[in-house]
C-alpha cells in the first residue's frame, strides 16, 4: 500500500497535534482470508494506484490498532472502509462518526472499533480528525479468499465513493 | 465434596485456554491446570511440503510473533543445506528478531498488563484496561503504542509487512538494506529508549507496592535456559544454550543448540493440547524450567549494552540474582527491550550492514535439520526431517510457551491456594489467576500451532459433573 511504512520512527507527538494540515488518510480494513471481510483491503489495493488519491496516505489494515490512532492523530480526515453488516450484500454506505473513548464492556487490547480508534488518537495526542466510515454489505464471511460476485463490483463504487469524500474534503 | 472451578477461557492472552481449579471436601486448593483447548498441528500440515517453503509456512503459526518462526525455520533450514548465512544476512535477522521482540514485549507489558500494574488487580474491569491507562496515565499509554509502533515499523521496513512479513530465507535474507531505511531506523531509537526507561523508572517506583504479591505470585525454584553468546551475554539469534538451577548453578552451559533433543524431553497430558518440556537430566515433571525474558536475564552474565547492563544490575539488586517470582516477568521484559533496542542501533552501525552479500545459496546436503533462537517468550526451537528431494517427512516444534507450561500450571496452583477459598467465585480470584498466567505472555497459537481473544467464565462443578456456580465476563 502506498504510505505504509512512510511514516518516521517515534516522533514527538507534539509534531504531530493540529490535523488541518495533516494528509488525509484512507484505511482498508479486514480479513482478506474470510471471503467479503477482505472487501476494505480490495479497495484500499483498488485507490492505491488512483491519480485522485495523490498525497493520499492509503493503508490495507487486518484490524484496526492502537498504533494506527498515533498516524490518523495527525490526518486531517481519516476514511475507514470495511465490511459492515448493517448493510445488504454489496451495499455501499457512507457516514461520520464521532469520536469515543470508553472502556467499560471491552478489554480491547489488539484492535479497536473506529470511533474508538479516533478517540484514543484524541485522548492520547490531543487531536483526532473527522472520521468517515466507507461500509460495504458482505455475502460471506466464510474462510476463503477472494470477493463473492455481489460484493466484487461494489469494490469500485466504494473506491468512487472515497475519492468524492476526499475531494470534498480537499475542497472544504 | 470435592468440586472444581473451571477458568474459560482466559483473557488477554495469545489465545484460547482454560483453568481448573480442584478443590477438596474442606474447599481447600488441592490441584489446579491451565488447559489449552486449541489444536491445529502445523507439524502435520507441512509434511511432503518442499522444505524451502517452510520459513513462510511456519511463520503463518502466529501472527504476534511470526519472525520467530521465520527466523528458528529457516535456520533450521540453514541447518539442511548445510550452509551458514552470510554475516550481513545474520545481521539483518537478528535486527528483523529484535524489532519482532520489541513489539511483542510492548504489547505484553503496556496493552495486556499495564492495567493491572496500574490499577491494581482488585480494581473494576470497567477501567482495569488499556482505556483506563490511556486516561489515567496516557504518557504510559502513548509509549506503549509508540514503542510498539516502532517494533512492527523495523519489520515491515525490513521484511516488507508488519504481519507475516516474508524477507527471511533459507541462507540469510532476501533484500538489501539501504542506508534511508537504516537512518529511518536510527532515528526513532532515541525515544525508543526513552519511552522503554520511562516505563522501567514507572515500574521501578511502584515495586514496593507489589512486594507481599510477587512473594506469592508464581514464586518458586526452577531452573531457566536462554541462549547466550560466547561471552555469556543475552543472545536472541544465536549462541549457545545454558541452563541454570534456582541457585544459579550451571546445568548445563555452551550446548550446542542443535543438540536440545539431548537435554529435553516433551510430555502430552490428557488435559491439554500444549506440551509440557521438561529437562531430561530430572526427568517429568520434576524437571520445570522456564525461559523468556526473565530466564534470558537470570541465565546471562549480563545484556551485552551499556544502559541494559545498568539496568540489569539494579534488577538483580532488587530481586536477587536468580529471580524466583513469575511477577519479575514484567521487570525483566521492560529490560529484555531496551537491550533489543540498544543492540538494533549497533547492528545497524555495522560497517557491512548495508552490504549486498545477504544471502548464502546452497541446496539439500542434510536430511535433518534444527533452528533455534529466542523468540519474546522464550527459546524456540524448529527440527526438520527431509528427504532427498528436500520434501518435509517430519517436524518438531518446541516452543516457548510449552518449556514454561509446566511452571505456568505450578503458578497458577500457588495462585490459587493463596487467594480461593472455599467454593466462592470472586473476581479478585479470577483476576490474580489470569495475572499470573499473563506474566509467561503465553501464546497459545504457537504453542498449538491458533488465533483468538478471550473472554472468561469460571464454573464450579461438583464431583458429578453437576455446574454449582459460574461466573462469566
Amino acid at each position: 500500500m502506498t504510505g505504509a511504512g512512510a511514516s518516521p520512527g517515534v516522533p514527538p507527538a507534539a509534531a504531530r497535534a493540529g490535523t488541518s494540515s495533516g494528509p488525509v488518510m484512507v484505511v482498508g480494513y479486514g480479513n482478506s482470508l474470510r471471503s467479503d471481510d477482505g472487501v476494505g483491503p480490495a479497495v484500499a489495493a483498488r485507490l492505491a494506484g488512483d491519480p485522485r488519491m495523490a498525497g493520499v496516505v492509503i493503508r490495507s489494515e487486518h484490524q484496526l490498532t492502537p498504533e494506527l490512532a498515533a498516524d490518523a492523530s495527525g490526518a486531517s480526515l481519516l476514511v475507514l472502509v470495511d465490511a459492515g453488516t448493517d448493510e445488504a450484500p454489496g451495499e455501499v454506505s457512507v457516514r461520520r462518526l464521532e469520536p469515543v473513548i470508553d472502556g467499560a464492556g471491552t478489554a480491547w487490547t489488539h484492535h479497536l472499533d473506529p470511533s474508538a480508534l479516533v478517540g484514543l488518537a484524541r485522548e492520547l495526542w490531543g487531536s483526532a480528525p473527522p472520521v468517515v466510515l466507507v461500509s460495504i454489505g458482505p455475502a460471506s464471511l466464510e474462510v476463503g479468499e477472494g470477493l463473492s460476485e455481489i460484493v466484487a463490483p461494489a469494490v469500485t463504487r466504494a473506491a468512487d465513493l472515497v475519492a468524492t469524500v476526499v475531494e470534498a474534503h480537499r475542497r472544504a | 465434596m470435592s468440586k472444581t472451578i473451571t477458568i474459560d477461557p482466559v483473557t488477554r492472552i495469545e489465545g484460547h485456554s482454560k483453568i481448573t481449579i480442584q478443590l477438596d471436601d474442606r474447599g481447600e486448593v488441592v490441584d489446579a491446570h491451565f488447559h489449552v483447548t486449541q489444536f491445529r498441528g502445523f507439524e502435520r500440515i507441512v509434511q511432503g511440503r518442499p522444505v524451502h517453503e517452510m520459513p513462510a509456512i511456519m511463520a503463518r503459526i502466529c501472527g504476534i510473533c511470526p519472525v520467530s518462526h521465520l527466523v528458528a525455520s529457516a535456520k533450521a533450514v540453514d541447518d539442511i543445506m548445510a550452509v551458514e548465512p552470510t554475516p550481513t544476512g545474520a545481521d539483518l535477522r537478528r535486527i528483523i528478531n529484535l524489532g519482532q521482540i520489541v513489539q511483542s514485549n510492548a504489547l505484553s507489558f503496556f496493552h495486556l498488563s499495564s492495567p493491572d500494574l496500574l490499577f491494581g488487580f482488585d480494581a473494576d474491569p470497567a477501567i482495569r484496561n488499556i482505556v483506563g491507562v490511556a486516561r489515567k496515565n496516557p504518557q504510559l499509554a502513548r509509549d506503549g503504542i509508540e514503542l510498539r509502533k516502532w517494533g512492527q515499523q523495523i519489520i515491515e521496513w525490513l521484511g516488507g509487512k508488519r504481519i507475516h512479513p516474508t524477507g527471511i530465507v533459507p541462507g540469510g535474507v532476501a533484500f538489501q538494506l539501504t542506508a534511508e531505511v537504516r537512518d529511518r531506523i536510527l532515528a526513532g531509537v532515541p525515544e525508543a529508549i526513552a519511552a522503554t526507561e520511562r516505563a522501567i523508572a514507572w515500574f521501578k517506583q511502584d515495586m514496593i507496592r507489589w512486594e507481599e504479591e510477587a512473594s506469592t505470585f508464581g514464586n518458586f525454584r526452577t531452573a531457566f535456559m536462554g541462549l547466550v553468546d560466547r561471552q555469556g551475554h543475552v543472545d536472541h539469534y544465536g549462541g549457545w544454550l545454558r541452563v541454570i538451577d534456582a541457585d544459579g548453578n550451571f546445568l548445563a552451559d555452551k550446548v550446542d543448540p542443535k543438540d536440545f533433543n539431548d537435554y529435553i524431553g516433551e510430555a502430552v497430558e490428557p488435559w491439554s493440547y500444549l506440551k509440557t518440556t521438561y529437562w531430561k537430566p530430572m526427568g517429568y515433571p520434576d524437571g520445570i524450567y522456564r525461559v523468556g525474558p526473565l530466564a534470558r536475564l537470570n541465565v546471562a552474565d549480563r545484556c551485552g549494552t551499556p544502559r541494559a547492563d545498568e539496568e540489569l544490575e539494579k534488577f538483580r539488586w532488587r530481586v536477587g540474582r536468580v529471580a524466583g517470582s513469575s511477577f519479575h516477568y514484567h521487570y525483566a521484559r521492560l529490560i529484555d527491550t531496551l537491550h533489543s533496542i540498544e543492540k538494533i542501533e549497533q547492528l545497524l552501525n555495522g560497517p557491512e550492514i548495508l552490504s549486498k552479500h545477504t544471502r548464502s545459496v546452497a541446496g539439500i546436503n542434510r536430511n535433518e535439520g534444527i533452528g533455534v533462537s529466542e523468540a519474546p517468550r522464550g527459546t524456540l526451537m524448529h527440527h526438520y526431517k527431509v528427504d532427498d528431494n528436500g520434501l518435509v517427512e517430519w517436524a518438531n516444534l518446541v516452543i516457548a510457551t510449552g518449556h514454561n507450561n509446566a511452571a505456568m500450571n505450578r503458578a497458577v496452583l500457588q495462585v490459587a491456594r493463596k487467594h480461593v477459598k472455599g467454593d466462592r467465585l470472586e473476581e479478585p480470584m479470577l483476576n490474580r489467576v489470569e495475572a499470573v498466567i499473563r506474566c509467561y505472555d503465553p501464546c497459545l497459537s504457537c504453542s498449538t500451532h491458533a488465533l483468538g481473544q478471550m473472554a472468561l467464565k469460571i464454573q464450579l462443578l461438583a464431583p458429578d459433573g453437576k455446574v454449582l456456580g459460574e461466573l462469566a465476563r
